[in-house]
């Protein structure tokens, strides 16, 4: 046997792997070509569309309630943020105001969905680097949170809550109770991974100074979120350019300056506290009154008058076989998602259906800065990073 | 007309935004052939003359310490079929952010079939895989983009799906992976 070939390969400075796109490390289907020398690569290049379902193109063809189903299936971690920003948007367009009990009840959803959207990220990230029992402790309050929501609109994962001028149904009376009860009990698990892992000698070293992302670098590549944050740049919608009720709460912004996979893991950390904070101030403050404007163009009768009333069925009707009638416009309204600014460009021409409806993913901006981000590091390196910029392929492909 | 967000100190800051688009940008000699308008929420869209006036609008916006438009939210595009939009073809959207002011710009540039857009990689690197996802589904080429090859579509695919006249229907199944490659670097065999 000729043992001097595979001794020749080991010191070939290029040789070539390949991660992806159907590997567990790689969260979902994305896929990442190295060259590396040694352990180290020196070269890579991302390949997506592996879950491109041309969701932006359906958007043109299906009704705009019927296009919400599929905001689900953008991020997948936190559907609700997807669903409320996407009716947010045809609000926009139409000149909506929703009520303010409608307002709190989405907030409350989008704190829960970013606390989901956190919880996830950092589990995987750090079940991914080999530490199995905080995946156990975060998750549970996952679990946690999904049956809330379930108890809310019945549906876990792709909920399909938000509807265009309200919510599909009122929150159930014990869902305060519970969420009160979530906010008094969550924070000591966050501690305790605080405990376990923010002074943890292993994790330390495995993070820091892993995948670093200059504040430069971050605004070039036009990065945004958690992600953007840890690299020290101070932007958060929900406090510069405050949507529903959001100055009417108060938490702070969580910076970190280092940009690396540690400070990812701090920034994200603090903003599930943040989180709660906001969660226990809705809580306090959410008023009564119906989830619904009385808008007749969007409002969805109640199914006691659909059976009852023959005006009503029509009604009924003819908003879910013709669609809402969605006057000409146009506007980009964002959030600040769990990932970072999620964006809706939507573009009308009158009519049931959009002309043109554009998502604005966070995932792909960060992929495309994960490229560069992971030259110079070790393939291990890499897939930590990855877990902690928490691309989530669904929203990356669209 | 709803206001996205109704923070006062936010208005104040968009209202002189405003100003400075109306009085600088969209009027005087140099701003013939541009175009402001607002959206349903009330945001600026300034519409461009040409390509050149695009790189020249988006240097000043840049440099502007009233505007300091630095930060490339968005890149996308949508096909001006019926025309509703000026005799063109496509229309390239750019939405920018300020990162100081938190104040929008949604730039629009009218390209006709054929036609390219400068690129704006130059600007921000961030524009790479934006454009090539708008070439990808539209077919507008970007003049000086380092890589302009299909984002979410296979290499092999034919058409752009985002066109209107694509039928949603028409599917390209594809059997085999697209083969090992480093982006627009040569891989080490190539060398």
């Amino acid at each position: 046997m000729d043992n001097t070939k595979p001794l020749a390969d080991f010191y070939n400075p290029n040789v070539l792997v390949n991660l992806g796109p159907s590997h567990p490390a790689m969260h979902g289907t994305l896929r990442v070509m190295c060259r590396i020398n040694g352990e180290v690569i020196e070269d890579a290049s991302c390949e997506l569309g592996y879950l491109h379902r041309g969701i932006e193109k359906l958007g043109e063809t299906k009704t705009y309630h019927q296009w919400m189903v599929y905001t689900d299936r953008l991020n997948y971690c936190s559907a609700l943020i997807n669903n409320i920003a996407y009716a947010m948007t045809v609000e926009n367009v139409m000149g909506i105001k929703i009520t303010d009990r409608c307002m709190w009840v989405r907030m409350i959803m989008m704190e829960l969905s970013r606390i989901i959207d956190h919880l996830v990220c950092l589990a995987a990230n750090i079940l991914d680097t080999g530490a199995l029992t905080c995946f156990w402790l975060l998750f549970r309050w996952r679990e946690e949170a999904y049956t809330m929501i379930e108890s809310a609109c019945g549906m876990r994962l792709t909920t399909t809550y938000a509807r265009i001028g309200g919510m599909s149904y009122d929150i159930p009376e014990d869902f305060i109770p519970r969420l009160f009860k979530f906010c008094e009990e969550f924070p000591k698990t966050i501690d305790e991974v605080d405990q376990l892992l923010t002074a943890n000698r292993i994790w330390i070293d495995r993070t820091r100074g892993v995948g670093v992302l200059t504040a430069e670098q971050a605004l070039n590549f036009g990065v945004t979120g958690p992600t953007l944050r840890a690299s020290g740049v101070d932007i958060d919608l929900r406090r510069d350019r405050p949507y529903y009720a959001y100055d009417q709460v108060d938490f702070d912004v969580a910076i970190a300056n280092g940009g690396d996979t540690y400070d990812r893991y701090l920034v994200r950390m603090e903003e599930m506290r943040q989180s709660v904070r906001i969660l226990k101030q809705c809580i306090e403050k959410i008023p009564g009154g119906s989830i619904w404007v009385s808008d007749n163009r969007v409002r969805i009768p109640e199914k006691i008058d659909v059976y009852t009333k023959m005006e009503v069925l029509i009604h009924h009707f003819k908003i879910f076989m013709e669609g809402i009638d969605v006057p000409p416009g146009e506007s980009y309204t964002c959030v600040e998602g769990a990932n970072g600014e999620l964006g809706f460009y939507l573009v009308s021409r009158g009519g049931p259906k959009a002309w043109r409806l554009h998502v604005k993913s966070p995932s792909l901006m960060q992929f495309q800065a994960y490229e560069q981000m992971i030259k110079g590091d070790k393939i291990p390196d890499a897939i930590a990073t990855l877990g902690s910029v928490n691309i989530i392929a669904g929203e990356l492909d669209r | 007309m709803t206001a996205y967000c109704k923070n006062a100190a936010f208005l104040a800051r968009q209202e002189k935004a405003h100003q400075r688009l109306r009085e600088k940008y969209a009027s005087g000699a140099l701003a013939e052939g541009r175009k402001l308008e607002f959206d349903s929420i009330g945001e600026a869209v300034l519409w461009v003359r040409d390509g050149k006036d695009l790189m020249l609008v988006v240097k000043m916006l840049r440099a502007d310490p009233a505007l300091a438009m630095n930060y490339l939210s968005s890149l996308t595009a949508y096909d001006n079929q019926d025309k509703a939009d000026g005799p063109k073809r496509f229309v390239v959207v750019y939405q920018l952010f300020s990162t100081t002011l938190h104040t929008r710009v949604r730039l629009k540039l009218a390209v006709d079939d054929g036609e390219s857009a400068p690129t704006m990689v130059k600007e921000w690197i961030g524009a790479n895989w934006l454009e090539r996802e708008v070439w990808d589904l539209f077919g507008i080429r970007f003049e000086g983009h380092p890589n302009l090859r299909r984002i979410m579509m296979d290499e092999r695919f034919t058409g752009h799906p985002l066109r209107k006249e694509y039928p949603i229907k028409q599917r390209e199944p594809f059997t085999s992976n697209i083969p090992f490659h480093l982006g627009a670097n040569p891989l080490p065999t190539e060398k």
